[in-house]
């Protein structure tokens, strides 16, 4: 159960890592965030981008899950 | 003001965007709350409880963390790992050409110089995971805790490895929160999340001021600190907002029939050029040796207690002098990577302006350099001493430093990411009306 589990938390935090980094980084850097230029995002995604977004959204949730299930199993065993 | 407010909430495009941004942020402070699966949260808490909520080393980045890295939460890392990533490769691109032509290279070259950005977060955050799993399992995270060494009770190496990779993940998906909300939210996602962290710890380090305050039941030193914080806060908008026009006037220019220019306009050199970036490369860079020291496991040798003596302290006379040193120097190093004279003046030149009574070209940068050079002066000194004064005036009539909340550091960066948004707000609010939150 907990080797299970362990397993599917580590494959999803894989999962997520390379979803995120393979979305289009957004926002530049340090001069962007204190007191850089304002400029808006124009725009909107593109389909591709917006179907990655879906799946990183529901590989995020379940690897939320795995974490909660994760945790829960432990504290069970003691 | 708070009709402007309602306002805000009845435009229907940017109450979208408000929304979607608070929403963001609840995820954010929900993941800080959640333990990494493999801790013992009641031992953890136990060690807080008696660490007094000061975590001595940790102290700055827990608070950039918001608490979430003393209680091992999924979230433990926040956005350091961004923010020192992005530290690096903006040293980096003065030294190394390569990138230093991707950067001139505009809004490409900016896409790529972030790809790094996030790739080199991502193997921070497994360094860093790694250094904070390991320290929590040997029991240093809380020296003086009794069950400080409980707090991880598998120690094995496949629990460690699914503790780490859940870290670094957390810390991927903080990244990718901080882009949705600099995407379709409101403000720069990575500076909202920093305000929020900072921001978190306010209440409760207040109630711990008054906890441990003798005037009145406390409520005394909790009036002076919010007092003080006050104060702060409207010295620090003071001179955020403060800038020196320097006048340029625009020949007037006949193209075919029509006139161009003929305008005259300021460029804004504004005291504090920089913002808070110094004092966040400073803090990061003096945290270093104290990380080391940490990591070497041995704290007996001669440089290591040095080291614990004199650079951990917040309060200790060497760490100040030494934070105020750096922060002075990277403002000068800050303003002299992002503001370039030569090349405005440069521009200035093709575009047929000119300072009146210099001349363009060469005298024209000379100008400009000389007066960013004599400005800068001002306001770096400014940022050092905001940054210290809090701590020492503190130190002096309260023995808790390190319970602060208004930091310098956390002032700025609040008011610095505070006044962004909401000009940000604001100009999204005069594309329907005119009247914004600033009057």
């Amino acid at each position: 159960m907990v080797i299970g589990f362990s397993i599917a938390l580590i494959v999803f935090s894989l999962l997520l890592m390379l979803l995120v980094l393979m979305h289009k980084g957004k926002g530049g850097g340090l001069s962007d965030m204190f007191g850089g230029g304002m400029q808006s995002s124009v725009g909107g995604s593109s389909v591709a981008e917006r179907n990655l977004d879906r799946i990183t959204v529901i590989v995020g949730l379940l690897w939320f899950a795995c974490i909660v299930g994760l945790g829960l199993v432990l504290k069970l065993q003691h | 003001m708070l009709t402007a407010f309602a306002r805000a909430f009845r435009t229907p495009d940017l109450r979208k965007k408000l929304l979607f941004t608070l929403g963001v942020l609840v995820l954010f402070r929900l993941g800080a709350h959640i333990p990494v699966p493999g801790v013992d949260y009641q031992n953890v808490n136990q060690c807080i409880k008696e660490a007094g909520g000061n975590g001595g080393l940790f102290g700055m980045i827990n608070m950039f963390s918001g608490g979430a890295l003393l209680q091992l939460t999924i979230f433990a890392l926040g956005i350091m790992p961004y923010i020192t990533a992005s530290i690096i490769l903006q040293l980096l691109t003065v030294v190394i050409p390569r990138l230093e032509a991707l950067k001139k290279e505009g809004q490409a070259g900016t896409a790529k110089i972030t790809q790094y950005t996030r790739y080199l977060t991502l193997a921070l955050a497994i360094l860093q995971g790694t250094g904070l799993v390991a320290t929590a399992q040997s029991g240093t995270l809380f020296r003086t805790c009794q069950v400080g060494n409980q707090i991880v009770p598998d120690q094995s190496i496949f629990r460690t490895a699914v503790m780490v990779i859940t870290m670094t993940a957390g810390t991927v998906m903080i990244m990718w929160l901080g882009e949705l909300i600099t995407d379709r939210g409101i403000g720069n996602g990575m500076s909202i999340l920093m305000f929020t962290s900072i921001a978190a710890g306010f209440p409760s380090a207040l109630w711990g001021i008054k906890k441990s305050g003798k005037i009145v039941g406390g409520w005394g030193e909790f009036a002076i600190v919010i007092a003080v914080g006050l104060a702060m806060v409207c010295l620090v908008v003071f001179v955020e907002q403060a800038q020196r026009r320097i006048p340029v006037q625009y020949a007037k220019r006949m193209i075919g029939r029509r006139s161009y220019g003929g305008t005259s306009t300021y460029i804004p050199v504004k005291v504090n050029q920089a913002g808070v970036i110094p004092v966040i490369f400073a803090s990061s860079l003096l945290y270093i040796p104290a990380l080391v020291v940490q990591f070497s496991g041995n704290s007996t040798s001669g440089w290591a207690q040095w080291i614990s003596t004199n650079l951990t302290k917040g309060d200790h006379p060497i760490y100040l002098t030494l934070y105020f040193l750096l922060i002075v120097f990277f403002a000068f190093f800050y303003v002299a990577i992002s503001f370039n004279p030569e090349e405005v003046a440069d521009n200035m030149k093709k575009y047929g302006g000119f300072i009146p009574g210099i001349r363009a070209g060469r005298p024209t940068a000379e100008y400009l350099s000389y007066v960013l050079n004599r400005i800068t002066w001002p306001g770096s000194l400014y940022l050092g001493l905001i940054a210290l004064v809090p701590t020492v005036a503190i130190a002096f009539f309260q023995g808790s430093a390190n319970n602060f909340p208004f930091g310098g550091t956390s002032i700025l960066i609040i008011v610095g990411v505070g006044l962004e948004t909401v000009k940000q707000i604001e100009s999204q609010l005069q594309q329907r009306n005119y009247e914004g939150f600033l009057r």
